[in-house]
């Protein structure tokens, strides 16, 4: 109260409150004019010191002991200094939960509640503010607004319980009564502001429909992720009539797009998907969404062709659009992590998906062509603008490398899937272990051979595959004999040594090791049948066998084998063993391989499994009752 | 290497105010060009071939870092709290020299072009650090939370300022945020380095000027380090070295991110190792001899460079199986390290304080080492051995790209501001021929003088750090003559002495007791910086034994400059305190202190002065806290006779009208009294006062032995009045009593109850077998029992320096006995059992329990008894007129306490 008088009676005072609150409208215009100017330099500039403005304003109100009439001054000033920042660094920090913190504990010195100062939090004090005894009527609203920033600051670092005990308080509602965020932001209805009160950058209303939005998208997303498609959908419907900007809307309906292929209605998702392609700004999310729809609907021509769109449409360069100095939307989703459905990936990586589909679907011509690009994309770009290669979980890059060999090689071209895997292996030479000559002689006693990665002996795999498509035997065969000598000096317990990659989970997998050798030996000994020397093939194809006992080719190949070699005993007993297996249920199908050993392992397959064991079963009857 | 005399040539002088700070300036050369700053605002621009300034731009701020693409003359300069602003050399040197021929005459010599904002390509305020590579731009900005790098187009100069393309982020692991108000913007003391390594091959891309930040790795280290995906892909990798020691990397083609979504940290950000200290320098060596056939020169070591001199070398090596295997090695150098540089040779050059040191990480190094012969190629040596350059204080240094054959030049600019270049020839080994040409006389004579400039620029570094070191050692001797003054004094007056004494200090409503402590210095040696006055406020002994770190209150007061006779006072309050209680006795100690960290830290402190003395130096690391002398000076109690007032008598002098009632208000204290009567919590003291005959202790002792102790000082006087002016002695208000020698006076204690003290001779009869002794009795009365048990207590304390005064010390009596319990038990017990008409006598007991059985020690007796001192029959009688009653509830424990305590010591 002696404030009070004191105030009103010294002229002086009244006349610096009015000068401060001029100042406060003249840097909130000023703001206003940073947002409209053309070049983003002046409009930085200016933004920057109208937020050197504020912050100068603000520390010269708080100079002074805690008075009623100048504190709504101070918090409206509080409230523009908090937007502007915010809107500047694009995102809460902690500094302004300080902020925050101060100006509550200004209101609550004119109340002289203020007890111990260190223990008070955050929800405390806001507690304490909102349940005084004598409601301060005059700065309601001002408190109101800061209640709002507060509930952005708490929505944006997920403190969603607290956030929940601010609005209910703010509603007046008992505790306990409502727990649904979404709708005690709705029954919340900030006091409107007087005609006469300080300028602000952003009034409370617009602030609740802002965070109204933002917090239902938020949930929406959230039950995506978890699965709970119903609450999602629910939530991204309120998002979607809410409030928001259009490159917003285009997420928004986005996501229900996800939810409803989730809930295997993909006619009304098909729709979302387009409405938000008609958005127009950020189409990657939707095409993205779309290649997976068509994937689920099995319409693979479709799928490719919205995966092409998006590789259109990321190697475009996105224009930053300037934000407004608000908090808007944007400001309070979550950054989009790898598992949410707005991930879309960089140009690159949607590339390879591409690609890769294109091999997995039998379609090598457009597969190799795809391969190249890419490859052309991550190495000849001068300029690093447009190659990034794909991100883990992907593959890493030597994997890259050897798939597009491999589609070269499934597409019928050899040549240039030889040029490839040179490539590969002379970028990487200097990483190969050396070959102990030199020390030989020194340490003749402990030979232990170097360890080498998968990656290096399944690019000899493939060479020797490209040699066979070519015809070339010999080369093939010692291009195989190359890789097998590399495999079986791997030794998967030192893995840590060696150049580190993070390829080496992918292909160091115990059982895709032994599917690599399995696939050397067969190829191996496929090219020594092929030249007519069956002994030779017949260790071969009897080392698969042990070395991958899984493998059903390698038995297959073996029996072949022994039949032309007729050795009838052997192969008699192997079919036996191949029939009681054909009788369990398969179960290798679980794991799965790197894209090029699947490949690789097709083009070894038998081709006529059932024809083979028919065969046996109709020579073989007497054995058989024996 | 120990022929290598550098030939320093001093090119200019760039002097700005209060010398340069390390961290900020940059050096770059450009052809013959050499294009510097000094960490202020302007960057300079200078001719080596004119030997003059060509240009000079004044940016809005200071300057951090400076890159320079040679092939396209373009300056990129880095402005604190700015951005990144970008400047076409070749442009704006031309149009310098046009201004400069149209007034020549001017001053300044040079025209100092202004950097206007359209020259600002990246506006950001808080970028740290930038590195431009051929066509992007790489950013280290410092976060609230975290280091964040990005990647941007690379802008041109004279482009228009649009908005940068922003092709990926990512954010790196935490960084301490400078402490300072929220939100305000501060200086990092290091600035984090950031350079760009890149693998063979890929290099033919990058027409760029080899600066100090970008370097090309040969093909296995490279891949060893950042991986087969960034060998594969050719792409350079950033490396960031942050100001809390980590070092990182990021595959510069995989920092490619979507929109709006920062790339995974955990996926594009590898730290490679962690120095523990800020991060001062990256840079890459060739250690091994290139094969005759290689034409590149890759660098095939890694080195990272930490502020206090910690120094990472990584090479590639093949482990015994033939496998790649990283070979990391760690140094110290000494520091603290200012600025480093690497050449192609195997040589790093590093600049402390003090020296330019050069070391050799090249395998020549390791040659005569018998120890490891069998080893394979890519061994670090073990160990590495600066060798200094004497050249001192370089802030920054840079090996100038037009490098004569087979030697080194460094551009190097000192902490004064003077740019020299520093021509490290290893031929010119030995000196030049006796037989001097005219050709060469010259030179020579140059090369002399220039020597001289940098032997006394290293000189009057040197000098300082001798001086400080000087001043130090002077302090500490003096320190240590007061100390043997002090200490050897034990016995007799002692040269420097501290004396406290007692007063009451009105402040407004408050009455407080102020100690008053006075170092007098009567030493013939000064007390000057990093001495301390240390007063420690000990509550009462009792606390002290019951908690002894819980009660004591130590006041440090810096001594300021106490020459010989020179005296210091401190007065400090004693009480009450808020609650209006004053526990006497508390016991005073003065103590002096030599805060060894003041006065030695800083000479022991590594002589960086050329670090920004407002950024604070770090001698802490070198000199725990409290290390220090402590001299005890003296010991003083403050008992209930100090604390006494008097207001009966007539004090012309005194504060007569002052309300003598401590601090409550009387108005409140009536309030709260007729409040408590009221209830059932009725205050014990209080009660007693008003309705009850106040307690009465006695005390007797024999009128020889006082007179004795007296002795002549109070001639004149009765004995008696002799006996209360002596107790009074040391109360500040007791002036009346000495003035009008009374024998019976009425005080006041601090809580405002009454003290009446009466002295008055009697004759003890009984005591002694030789007949009647002559006794002076002290009779204290008072209607609070604590404030009679405390005056009492004062009195034996008298009592008792006159009985260890007068004969070799008791040991258990020069202490209250600590073991009273079983002393307690039966005073309180009858003492709250006994009707309250009944009075109750106290017995007399000896001072010196041991001259007594214990058990008689402790009788209830109604006749007071007399003890004899062994040897000298002098007796001291207690009696004890203890108005005990039985309160409704038993006493609160403060009312207790004393007498027990009384009870106990007697």
């Amino acid at each position: 109260m002696s404030h009070q008088t004191s105030l009103g009676t010294s002229v002086p005072q009244a006349n610096c409150l009015d000068l401060w609150r001029e100042k406060n409208d003249q840097l909130v215009r000023q703001a206003k004019v940073a947002q409209d100017a053309g070049l983003p330099l002046r409009r930085q500039q200016l933004a920057q010191d109208a937020l050197e403005g504020l912050r100068g304003l603000l520390r010269s109100l708080q100079g002074l002991p805690a008075a009623v009439p100048v504190l709504h001054l101070e918090l409206t000033v509080i409230c523009n200094f908090i937007t502007l920042r915010a809107s500047l660094a694009q995102g809460f920090i902690e500094d302004q939960a300080q902020d925050i913190q101060q100006g509550l504990e200004r209101v609550l010195e004119t109340q002289e509640q203020l007890g111990p100062r260190l223990e008070c939090g955050l929800k405390e004090l806001w507690n304490s503010i909102l349940h005084a005894s004598s409601p301060l009527l005059e700065l309601l609203p001002a408190l109101h607004h800061l209640a709002g920033l507060q509930v952005a600051l708490w929505l944006s670092t997920d403190c969603l319980g607290d956030l929940t005990l601010l609005l209910q308080t703010l509603n007046g509602s008992q505790s306990g009564a409502s727990e649904d965020l979404l709708m005690l932001l709705k029954t919340w209805s900030p006091p409107a502001k007087k005609s006469d009160a300080p300028l602000t950058l952003q009034d409370a209303r617009g602030l609740r429909d802002v965070l109204l939005t933002a917090s239902a998208f938020r949930q929406g997303l959230q039950e995506l992720i978890t699965g709970n498609l119903h609450r999602a959908l629910s939530n991204l419907h309120e998002a979607a009539s809410g409030l928001c900007s259009r490159p917003v809307l285009v997420q928004v309906y986005t996501a229900l797009g996800t939810c409803l292929r989730k809930m295997g209605n993909p006619q009304r998702a098909l729709l979302y998907l387009v409405a938000a392609l008609k958005g127009g700004s950020n189409s990657g999310p939707p095409l993205l969404e779309a290649s997976r729809l068509y994937r689920q609907l099995g319409n693979t021509v479709a799928e490719l062709e919205s995966l092409e769109l998006l590789v259109e449409a990321l190697s475009i360069t996105p224009s930053s659009e300037v934000p407004h100095l608000l908090i808007e939307v944007e400001l309070l989703l979550p950054r989009p992590d790898p598992a949410s459905p707005l991930h879309c990936g960089t140009q690159s990586q949607v590339k390879h998906l591409l690609a890769s589909r294109c091999l997995q679907t039998e379609r090598a011509e457009d597969a190799a062509e795809h391969y190249l690009d890419l490859l052309a994309l991550l190495l000849d770009g001068s300029e690093p603008k447009f190659s990034p290669p794909p991100c883990p979980p992907g593959p890493c890059m030597p994997e890259v490398f050897l798939e597009a060999a491999a589609a070269l090689i499934q597409a019928g071209r050899a040549q240039d899937a030889l040029t490839v895997c040179e490539e590969l292996l002379s970028r990487t030479s200097s990483l190969h272990p050396k070959v102990p000559q030199l020390w030989e002689d020194a340490r003749k006693g402990t030979k232990e051979s170097p360890h080498c990665p998968p990656w290096v002996s399944a690019t000899y795999l493939l060479q020797g595959q490209a040699w066979v498509q070519l015809g070339a035997r010999k080369e093939a065969i010692s291009e195989f004999s190359r890789c097998l000598e590399l495999l079986f000096r791997a030794t998967p317990k030192d893995k840590e040594q060696g150049p580190p990659s993070n390829c080496e989970q992918g292909c160091t997998s115990n059982v895709a090791l032994q599917q690599l050798r399995a696939a050397a030996l067969i190829s191996r000994g496929l090219e020594w049948v092929a030249s007519g020397q069956d002994t030779k093939a017949l260790q071969d194809f009897l080392l698969s066998v042990q070395v991958c006992p899984g493998n059903r080719d390698a038995s297959f190949h073996l029996l072949q084998n022994l039949k032309r070699l007729d050795r009838r005993d052997e192969a008699t007993a192997l079919w036996r063993r191949l029939e009681a297996q054909t009788k369990l249920p398969q179960e290798n199908a679980t794991w799965s391989l790197p894209l090029y050993l699947e490949t690789c392992l097709s083009w070894i397959r038998p081709p006529d499994h059932e024809t083979l064991l028919g065969e046996f079963r109709t020579s073989l009857p007497e054995p058989c009752d024996l | 290497m120990a022929g290598l005399a550098p030939r320093v040539d001093y090119l200019a002088d760039f002097c700005p105010l209060g010398g340069l700070t390390a961290g900020r300036p940059r050096v770059l050369s450009r052809g013959a060009e050499i294009v510097l700053s000094t960490g202020r605002e302007l960057v300079y621009v200078y001719d080596r071939e004119g030997r003059l300034l060509t240009a000079v731009y004044k940016f809005p701020g200071p300057v951090w870092h400076l890159e320079v693409l040679a092939r396209r003359g373009a300056l990129y300069v880095l402005c604190a709290q700015r951005g990144i602003y970008c400047l076409s050399l070749d442009q704006a040197s031309r149009s310098v020299r046009q201004n400069g021929g149209d007034d020549k005459d001017r001053e300044p010599p040079y025209p100092v072009i202004p950097v206007d904002l359209h020259a600002c390509v990246l506006p950001d305020a808080t970028l740290c650090a930038f590195t431009v590579l051929d066509s992007v731009l790489v950013t280290l900005a410092q976060g609230p939370a975290q280091w964040k790098v990005q990647l941007f187009e690379r802008p041109c100069p004279g482009e228009d300022p649009r908005p940068r393309g922003l092709i990926g982020e990512v954010e790196l692991s935490t960084c301490n945020p400078p402490a300072g108000s929220p939100g305000e913007p501060r200086a990092p003391r290091f600035l984090p380095v950031l350079c760009s390594v890149s693998p063979p091959g890929s290099r033919a891309l990058h027409g760029l000027l080899r600066g100090s930040g970008d370097f090309t790795l040969e093909g296995a280290l490279f891949g060893l380090l950042f991986g087969a995906d960034a060998s594969l892909l050719e792409s350079p990798v950033i490396l960031c070295g942050l100001p809390d020691g980590q070092l990182c990397s990021v595959v510069l083609k995989t920092l490619v991110t979507s929109r709006s979504a920062p790339g995974d940290p955990k996926a594009l950000v590898k730290i490679l190792h962690h120095l523990e200290e800020p991060v001062i320098f990256i840079g890459a060596l060739r250690t091994e001899p290139l094969a005759e056939d290689v034409e590149d020169t890759y660098s095939d070591c890694l080195v990272a460079l930490g502020h206090h001199g910690r120094t990472l070398a990584i090479k590639a090596s093949w482990d015994e199986a033939g496998n790649l295997v990283p070979e990391l090695r760690e140094y110290c150098l000494p520091g603290p390290v200012l600025c480093a540089a690497c050449c192609g040779n195997g040589l790093m050059y590093h600049s402390t304080p003090s020296n330019l040191c050069v070391v050799d990480l090249a395998r020549a190094g390791v040659h005569g080492d018998p120890v490891q012969p069998s080893r394979g190629p890519g061994g670090l040596p073990s160990l590495l051995c600066p060798t200094s350059l004497s050249v001192c204080s370089v802030v920054t240094l840079s090996v100038s790209s037009s490098v004569p054959e087979g030697g080194t030049e460094l551009l190097a600019l000192s902490a004064k501001g003077r740019l020299m270049t520093c021509s490290l020839d290893p031929s010119a080994e030995t000196p030049h021929p006796a037989g001097v040409t005219a050709a060469n006389a010259g030179r020579k004579i140059k090369e002399l003088l220039c020597g001289i400039g940098t032997v006394s620029e290293r000189v009057s570094s040197l000098k300082k750090a001798v001086d400080q070191r000087n001043r130090a050692l002077t302090c500490l001797n003096e320190a240590m003559n007061v100390s043997c003054t002090l200490l050897s004094h034990r016995e007799g007056p002692r040269p420097i002495t501290c004396t406290t004494t007692t007063s009451w200090l009105h402040l407004g409503l408050r009455d407080l007791l102020t100690a008053t402590c006075l170092l007098e210095n009567s030493s013939s040696f000064s007390l000057d910086r990093g001495w301390a006055l240390c007063i420690q406020v000990l509550a009462s002994p009792h606390a002290a034994e019951l908690d002894p770190a819980g009660s004591a209150v130590t006041y440090t007061v810096p001594v300021d400059r106490l020459s010989p006779g020179g005296r210091q006072e401190v007065t400090l309050p004693l009480g009450p305190g808020e609650d209006g209680v004053l526990d006497l006795p508390v016991t005073v100690s003065c103590t002096l202190f030599y805060s060894l960290r003041e006065v030695v830290g800083g000479a022991l402190a590594p002589s960086d002065s050329f670090e920004d003395p407002s950024l604070g130096g770090c001698p802490a690391d070198i000199l725990p806290e409290q290390e220090g002398i402590c001299l005890p000076l003296s010991e003083h109690t403050v008992d209930m006779l100090h604390g006494l007032r008097f207001r009966g008598l007539a004090a012309p002098c005194t504060q007569a009208p002052g309300p003598l009632r401590p601090p409550s208000d009387p108005v409140n204290t009536f309030l709260a009294t007729c409040r408590r009567l009221g209830s059932e919590q009725a205050e014990p003291t209080s009660l007693r006062a008003k309705y009850l005959p106040p307690s009465v202790a006695a005390i007797r002792v024999s009128a020889e032995l006082l007179r004795a102790t007296l002795g002549d000082s109070y001639s004149g006087v009765s004995l008696c009045c002799a006996t209360l002016q002596w107790l009074l002695a040391e109360n500040a208000t007791a002036d009346v009593v000495r003035a009008q020698a009374l024998s019976s006076v009425q005080g006041v204690a601090p809580d405002g109850t009454d003290i009446h003290l009466t002295i008055h001779e009697v004759t003890v009869t009984d005591l002694c077998p030789e007949g009647p002794i002559q006794a002076v009795e002290i009779q204290v009365e008072s209607p609070s029992l604590a404030n009679m048990c405390g005056v009492h207590h004062a009195v034996i304390r008298r009592m008792q320096k006159v009985g260890v005064g007068s004969r070799p010390p008791c040991s258990p009596g020069a202490r209250p006995p600590g073991a009273g319990a079983g002393c307690c038990s039966p005073v309180q017990g009858s003492g709250t059992m006994t009707p309250k008409s009944e009075g109750l006598h106290v017995p007399e007991e000896s001072l010196h329990s041991s001259s007594l059985p214990a058990q008689r020690a402790l009788q209830w007796q109604h006749q007071p008894t007399l003890t004899t001192f062994p040897k000298h029959g002098v007796c001291i009688s207690l009696t004890w007129d203890l108005s005990v009653h039985v309160p409704r509830r038993p006493p609160s424990l403060r009312t207790r306490e004393p007498v027990a305590g009384a009870l106990t010591r007697l």
